[in-house]
């Protein structure tokens, strides 16, 4: 026997690397098809599209935005393709893998640069100057060198001035060039400074220049081979995590706003900052409805309101639990007239949507306010009757739910119960509701869900002076009569937030686990 | 206790599932009830469990009328073919469940679970849930459970499909011991005639909802009722022929244009006396191989059994299954000469399917 090669013998088959030539081509292919697809959907949104929609009118429209992300993403799009692309297509090959990357990497911003440079865009843009260059020194901003026949020269500024103010606001370096740059061409800026110690005031009309911002060029490459590199070494088996990370970037971010914007006086993005725009302003302001005080003028009973939505979820989810279960007992595993009847028109009942019932349940609830005893319970204006209508309108989606739990169980379970020695009652107490335990919970959790974070039907069902839940009150807060507080807005929605939170910590394991069953088949 | 069933029937709208059945099934008997699929013989069972009403008839258990009382009312036992242990419970929970319903106190209970379990042999598996146990074990439980309150009637729905076929095998004699041992009266649903044939004092074999038989084993095997036990009883399966039965020199013979071949059984005459075409049948292994003999046909396809070569032989337009000696090495395209043992002979009038001989 000769010796066989080992790759044929062990292992499925791969299939052969392939040659050099095909590979590259392939990778050119892939790329160039990339790079005409993304620019070719962005020219579609700017061009034509954008025409279309144009007579909406509106200033950055979504085709627009399109257009610039595509053009935006796809120096990145191409780099990460590379990258990835060449690495399934020439396998080992790893030093032409980089050499490759690199090389795209490189060509892509030098092209990207050139087309700015050409077009007078992006980076080679105008920008407004006063043609002088200054540095940070303890006094205030010094002036180290001005341009010959510049705004700064014409408006008489000489080397060692330091200037302290624009008009009364004191400036350091930054703030002085974000000020420059932000101001019109020809605006004048009035330059409050030291010259010899003496303070002058002079005026600087700032003029528009052709300039090349090299920093943004800079990190332009940069950001290039940052990426490049990212794609390079990421596992492959990482990439569906980063996907699912940077889609879900925009939630994480927001919920880190939630949290850090209650405690801020103010946000700068996701930094806290206090009134005069500086790092900080840390505070326990926004939470100071927990004391029954909101903002400096109104009080607020905020456990009375929460009780109310705990109220509204807790009778909510008990009587949802009770009347689903049986309900779907009923229509799993006995036969009665109207049966298929009752099934469809749940169905129907749960596309209702709760806006066109509005007027329908005022007067329903008002007729039932008329009851005596039940009519205060039930009635409009209050609690109980904010309950009964979101019961009603969990209910068809509870039964059916349920119906399909019961389903899942087989026949044996109860026959086996029966035999047991079980009424039917005490079957289903103890046999069947707890191998549904799983579908118990999970309705449970979105009655209570949909009772705590309900607003339409207290909003409409609850009115007067009395405030009904938490959803009401965040509305309430984001009154047109006055300056909205965001930060504090925030600070309610964690507030509502914090018993939802709660749940799904402690709820999830039910809810992921699948109950292993003990009948053979069920897994 | 012994079980008295006259003229049961179950409707289920115009179905008509279980058609007036009657069985008498003695104190301490077992009892098989065998058919295909859909023959009936679990909405029976469920009749005599108390979990369908029926729609005519009488069930006595002993003296007692039993038709209207539930299933908690009936002290019997059942094991289910998904054995439908309750899997939020432990298997003790499981076994005590019947017994906690009784309200027996727990010490008892518990004297009771463990007294069974050590005789179904899973002591030691007491505290896991079934979702713990294997196909085995849950089967055990079951079993556990069903006897744990001493029932007078003990009922098996398939227990044993869902097992693998050793496993089947081991389990098949352990419940048969067990039965015997505590002399329950049992009623065994199946639709595997092994199981039924080696397990049960009497056989009712059913189709489509009528009882067909209700005989031993034996007489099920030697001696075929109908014309649909000759064929669902027994594997491979009885070979059928229509013949003419006549008498020449040498006593009675069956003919066909295939073939021809005496018989000389118990009560010839009542089979002499039937006018015009009679089936008959042959079990396969009352064929031998004999190359002397009259009747010659192709062979076929040739299985082997391992004991035996199971042949499919060709005469003209009739086909015959027979076992060989694997020793003679049949190959299909073989030409064989069958001979038939003219004692085993049976047969049937194709116009009512019973027996001519019974």
């Amino acid at each position: 026997m000769t010796v066989t090669d080992p790759t044929m013998v062990a292992g499925p088959r791969k299939a052969p690397p392939l040659a050099l030539g095909t590979a590259l081509w392939r990778l050119l292919r892939d790329i160039v098809l990339l790079a005409v697809a993304m620019l070719g959907v962005s020219w579609v949104f700017r061009e034509i599209l954008a025409n279309a929609t144009s007579a909406v009118n509106v200033e950055e429209s979504f085709t627009t935005v399109i257009a610039d992300t595509m053009i935006f993403t796809l120096p990145f799009a191409l780099v990460i393709v590379t990258a990835l692309r060449s690495r399934s297509l020439l396998k080992n090959r790893r030093g032409l893998i980089i050499g490759i990357t690199m090389l795209v990497a490189l060509a892509v911003q030098t092209i990207s640069v050139g087309q700015q440079a050409l077009t007078q865009t992006g980076a080679y843009g105008t920008q407004t100057s006063v043609q002088f260059t200054t540095e940070q020194a303890d006094e205030g901003v010094l002036v180290t060198a001005i341009e010959a026949g510049g705004a700064a020269e014409q408006a008489g500024i000489l080397v060692g001035d330091v200037i302290t103010a624009i008009r009364r606001d004191v400036v350091d370096k930054a703030a002085l060039d974000t000020a420059i740059l932000q101001s019109d061409d020809g605006a004048v800026l009035r330059f409050r400074l030291l010259r010899d110690g003496e303070e002058q005031q002079i005026p600087v009309t700032v003029t528009s220049i052709s300039g090349v911002n090299t920093t943004s060029i800079y990190m332009g490459y940069v950001a290039l081979f940052v990426t490049a590199i990212l794609a390079l070494a990421i596992p492959f088996g990482w990439i569906p995590y980063v996907l699912l990370i940077s889609f879900l970037m925009p939630l994480f971010l927001g919920y880190a706003w939630l949290i850090i914007a209650t405690f801020s006086q103010r946000t700068e993005g996701l930094l806290p900052v206090d009134t005069t725009g500086n790092f900080g302003g840390l505070t326990l302001d926004n939470w100071s409805f927990l004391s029954g005080q909101m903002g400096a003028r109104n009080q607020l009973d905020i456990w009375g309101v929460t009780l109310n939505s705990a109220m509204i979820a807790v009778v909510m989810t008990v009587i949802v639990l009770l009347v689903a279960s049986m309900a779907g007992y009923a229509l799993s595993r006995m036969n009665f007239p109207g049966r298929r009847g009752f099934l469809s028109m749940t169905l129907i009942l749960h596309s209702f949507p709760a806006v066109t019932l509005l007027i329908p349940i005022f007067i329903v609830l008002q007729n039932i306010g008329h009851i005596p005893l039940i009519g205060d319970l039930f009635g409009f204006n209050t609690i109980g009757g904010v309950a009964l209508i979101m019961v009603a309108f969990e209910l068809p989606l509870g039964i059916w739910l349920m119906k399909g739990f019961f389903d899942g169980i087989s026949w044996d379970m109860e026959r086996s119960a029966m035999i047991d020695g079980a009424t039917r009652w005490r079957t289903f107490f103890e046999i069947i509701l707890p191998q549904i335990r799983p579908g118990l919970l999970a309705l449970g959790i979105f009655s209570f869900l949909g009772g705590w974070n309900t607003y339409l039907i207290p909003a409409t069902f609850m009115v007067g002076t009395r405030t009904s839940n938490l959803p009401v009150l965040i509305r309430d807060l984001t009154g047109e009569m006055q300056p909205v507080n965001w930060n504090q807005v925030a600070a309610v929605g964690l507030y509502q937030l914090i018993p939802i939170l709660l749940l799904f910590v402690f709820a999830q394991e039910y809810l992921l686990n699948i109950y292993a069953g003990g009948t053979k088949g069920s897994s | 206790m012994q079980v008295d069933i006259q003229n049961l029937t179950k409707k289920f709208g115009n179905v008509v599932a279980v058609d007036s059945l009657n069985l008498d099934i003695k104190s301490g008997e077992f009892v098989a009830f065998l058919g295909p699929s859909g023959c009936g013989k679990t909405t029976t069972l469920l009749m005599v469990a108390g979990i369908y009403k029926p729609t005519d008839g009488i069930m006595r258990f002993g003296d007692v009328v039993v038709n209207q009382l539930q299933p908690r009312e009936r002290n019997i036992g059942m094991v289910f073919q998904s054995y439908a242990l309750y899997p939020h419970m432990t298997a003790y929970s499981n076994i005590a469940y019947p017994l906690k319903l009784k309200g027996i106190s727990k010490n008892e209970q518990n004297i009771r679970v463990q007294r069974v379990a050590d005789v179904m042999g899973i002591g030691h598996l007491l505290d896991r849930r079934p979702s713990q146990l294997s196909g085995g074990q849950q089967q055990r439980v079951a079993l556990g459970r069903a006897l744990v309150k001493e029932p007078d009637l003990l009922l098996f729905d398939e227990p044993l499909s869902n097992l693998d076929a050793r496993l089947r095998l081991t389990m098949r004699g352990e419940i048969k011991h067990l039965q015997r041992d505590l002399g329950i009266t049992s009623i065994y649903v199946t639709h595997d005639q092994i199981e039924a044939l080696t397990m049960a004092d009497r056989i009712a074999v059913m189709n489509q909802g009528k009882l067909e038989a209700f005989d031993t084993p034996e007489g099920l095997y030697e001696r075929p009722k109908t014309l649909f036990i000759a064929g669902f009883v027994g594997n491979p399966p009885m070979n059928f022929v229509d013949v003419e039965v006549s008498q020449n020199g040498a006593g009675p013979v069956a003919t066909n244009n295939d073939l021809k071949t005496h018989f000389t059984i118990d009560q010839v005459e009542k089979v002499l006396a039937h006018k015009g075409p009679v089936t008959m049948g042959i079990r396969p292994e009352d064929i031998v191989v004999d190359d002397g003999s009259d009747i010659r046909g192709e062979v076929y396809l040739v299985e082997p059994l391992g004991r035996d070569d199971l042949i499919d032989v060709r005469i003209g337009d009739t086909r015959m299954l027979a076992l060989s000696d694997p020793k003679l090495k049949i190959q299909p395209g073989d030409t064989v000469g069958l001979r038939f043992n003219p004692e085993r002979l049976q047969f049937y009038d194709p116009q009512t399917n019973q027996s001519l001989v019974w």
